[in-house]
């Protein structure tokens, strides 16, 4: 069964008397231990949808599904329960508690629990990814790349069992960055799912599926350019979720993306099918994240 | 850490507090400030009632009994079976001083003789102490002259004076300003009762216990002796006492009235700390909101610190406050261990809660509005 499964899901926005769809019926299922990256220009919806997988919003239509359960229309504390419960968060700007130390975030999660196993998992936790000499560190004392492990390492403080990181890698160099993605694809092995938000091409080097977001739609399902999507749209991902090899999981969803963004320069993700490593080298959008692209740019500020 | 671990909402308060701690401290200063104002106030209301009551000496513990005017003929003396009766009445503990009084001639050395009151009192050492020489006492022979007479008349212990013919030696000059009750005894003439033929009394003086005690006996004596006609007359000086005392309270409640509003802009400039402390710490509280914590978590977080911030304040005004007793004390009545007496506690006390609470108070809409932020709305910064 899936961890997360988004049903017809539509979201809409009310702004100045004007209703904004960011969300225009998404489908959408993630299996225990997989990894999953999700791209799109801004204002695709991405973090919409981020936001309605974390149960941080509810959808305007259609249901998103927890460990098969419905969780649209909860309370705001049962949603924050079963966050609590199954979701861990990492972010861009890590978002680590200044005046607290590397154990004391990844605490953070558990501190009303009044668990005395906390602190342990905590320093389990951060040994496993290689942080054991930092425990008492604060953030300020800590490299981009350390500060966003700590933060892996509070979103598992909880056992949780889906991790959803929102551009992760969009503050860190590649190299840290790698560190970081092969972090996650340990996580996946302990049968956590992870589904990434990113523009960094460098994802799609660790996932095992990518999904494509434009406009509210997802992948092959975006009816631009007279409906040359057509079809199920669901499932190539389902057939991408099987596929160990990235280079053929990028290429089932590169064709329908790039025959309707070829215009606005999305078609990188074509190249990337046959050419991956040298024009993920010569992109700077990959190379780093955080300065140039301006989607990150937005959602930092 | 241990203590954190038990409260984690206090220990998140006070790294937060200790985070911006120019501000925490100047926000806490407020508090400091208003407590020092209603504990300060407010001691120093006690220490002026405690001042002006000891000044008017125990002015309110006393009751003067006098035969009352009857309708018809002469005012008659009280009899000594009702000075008995009022000493009946009256606590065993309490003084009960019978007064004669003369209107006779009084000639002082060789001057002329004048007419002046002359007062009978059989224990006049209950009342009066000696400037100079000694009461005696038992009080049988000699007379007691007040100071401004004595000054006056050039009279000293050992002088003698004619009274209505009788001769007798002065044995002492009394001190002013002591028995405020009767009025100031400073140009009486004091005569031991055998001077007088009569054994009739012109009033009776009881100096009870306490204020409350005085008035109980006066209204059991004019239960007693007012029985069937209007036979004495009962003035006590209690319900006086008592007006002082609330006087005194609503000094006391406008004095604090004026602390209290150096405590409301300690809780405006808490209101601002905390709401500036949300706005930045918007994106912190919604990541602790999308790991899972409630919104009374975050409650519980910022009122605490706005609770910490009352709570040092309050501490730091507790011990300047009782510097400031000490000083106050130390000046207005001259003790300053004065400033330990429990009713001071009391208002420092009080002043401690109303800080505190002060703080609770402005913390309250920093910390909803934090707690009730949008976790997705938050995070958008």
């Amino acid at each position: 069964m899936a961890v997360i499964e988004t049903r017809d899901v539509v979201k809409r926005y009310e702004t100045g008397g004007e209703t904004l769809t960011a969300l225009k019926g998404i489908d959408f299922a993630v299996e225990p231990g997989e990894f999953v990256s999700i791209m799109g220009p801004s204002g695709s919806g991405k973090t919409t949808l981020l936001n309605l997988l974390g149960l941080l919003d509810d959808p305007s239509e259609g249901q998103v599904l927890l460990d098969g359960e419905d969780v649209t229309g909860l309370s705001d504390r049962e949603r924050t329960d079963s966050r609590k419960r199954t979701i861990g968060f990492v972010f861009q700007n890590f978002y680590l508690i200044p005046t607290l130390t590397a154990r004391e975030n990844v605490e953070i999660p558990a501190l009303f629990d009044h668990d005395p196993t906390v602190e342990e998992r905590a320093v389990d936790l951060l040994e496993r990814v290689g942080l054991g000499e930092r425990l008492d560190h604060k953030p300020d004392e800590l490299s981009g790349g350390q500060k966003q492990r700590v933060a892996i390492a509070r979103s598992l403080i909880n056992e949780p069992r889906l991790l959803l990181a929102d551009e992760p890698t969009g503050n860190l160099d590649r190299e840290t960055g790698r560190k970081i993605l092969e972090e996650f694809v340990s996580v996946t092995e302990q049968d956590v799912a992870v589904i990434a938000v990113t523009h960094d091409e460098l994802v799609n080097e660790y996932v095992d599926r990518t999904v494509e977001l434009v406009d509210g739609y997802m992948g092959s399902d975006v009816p631009t350019n007279g409906g040359a999507a057509g079809g199920s749209w669901a499932t190539p991902y389902d057939e991408g979720a099987s596929a160990t090899d990235d280079s053929e999981s990028t290429a089932a969803n590169a064709g329908p993306t790039a025959t309707d963004a070829g215009g606005d320069g999305r078609d990188r993700t074509e190249d990337d099918a046959d050419g991956d490593a040298e024009f993920v080298g010569g992109d700077p959008l990959a190379g780093d994240a955080d300065g140039d692209d301006p989607d990150s740019g937005g959602d930092s500020s | 850490m241990n203590l954190g671990r038990r409260f984690p909402s206090l220990l998140m308060a006070r790294r937060n507090i200790g985070r911006t701690k120019v501000r925490s401290v100047l926000a806490a200063l407020g508090i400091v400030i208003g407590v020092i104002a209603i504990a300060s106030l407010g001691m120093f209301g006690l220490s002026l009632r405690y001042q002006i009551t000891q000044n008017l000496g125990d002015i309110g513990n006393q009751v003067q009994v006098s035969p009352a005017q009857p309708e018809q003929g002469p005012v008659e003396p009280l009899s000594e079976r009702e000075v008995r009766q009022i000493e009946a009445v009256a606590n065993p503990e309490a003084t009960v001083t019978p007064l004669q009084t003369r209107f006779t001639s009084v000639t002082f050395g060789p001057g002329e003789s004048e007419d002046r009151v002359v007062t009978g009192i059989e224990r006049p050492s209950e009342l009066y102490t000696a400037r100079e020489g000694t009461i005696p006492d038992p009080y049988r022979s000699g007379a007691l002259i007040g100071s401004t007479l004595a000054d006056e008349q050039d009279l000293d212990p050992g002088s003698t004076i004619v009274v209505n013919g009788s001769t007798y030696r002065i044995a002492a000059v009394l001190a002013p300003g002591d028995g405020a009750g009767f009025g100031s005894p400073s140009d009486r003439v004091v005569l031991p009762p055998r001077a007088f033929a009569s054994r009739e009394y012109d009033q009776v003086t009881i100096t009870e216990v306490s204020s409350t005690a005085a008035n109980e006996t006066a209204m059991a004596i004019r239960s007693r002796l007012n029985d069937r006609r209007e036979r004495v007359s009962v003035s006590d000086f209690s319900s006086i006492s008592e007006q002082i005392g609330s006087t005194f309270q609503a000094l006391n409640a406008f004095l604090i009235g004026i602390g209290s509003i150096s405590l409301l802009v300690a809780g405006v400039s808490i209101l601002n700390v905390m709401l500036m402390s949300t706005v930045e710490r918007r994106e912190e509280i919604g990541v602790m909101r999308a790991v899972g914590f409630q919104k009374r978590d975050v409650l519980k977080i910022m009122l605490s610190e706005a609770v910490l911030l009352g709570v040092m304040g309050g501490l730091a005004g507790i011990g300047f406050s009782l510097l400031a007793g000490m000083a106050i004390n130390h000046f207005l009545v001259g003790d300053f261990t004065l400033a330990f007496r429990p009713q001071n506690f009391l208002y420092i006390g009080l002043a401690f809660a109303f800080g505190v609470g002060t703080s609770l108070l402005s913390g309250l809409y920093p910390a909803w509005k934090a707690a009730n932020e949008r976790p997705v709305d938050a995070l958008r910064g």
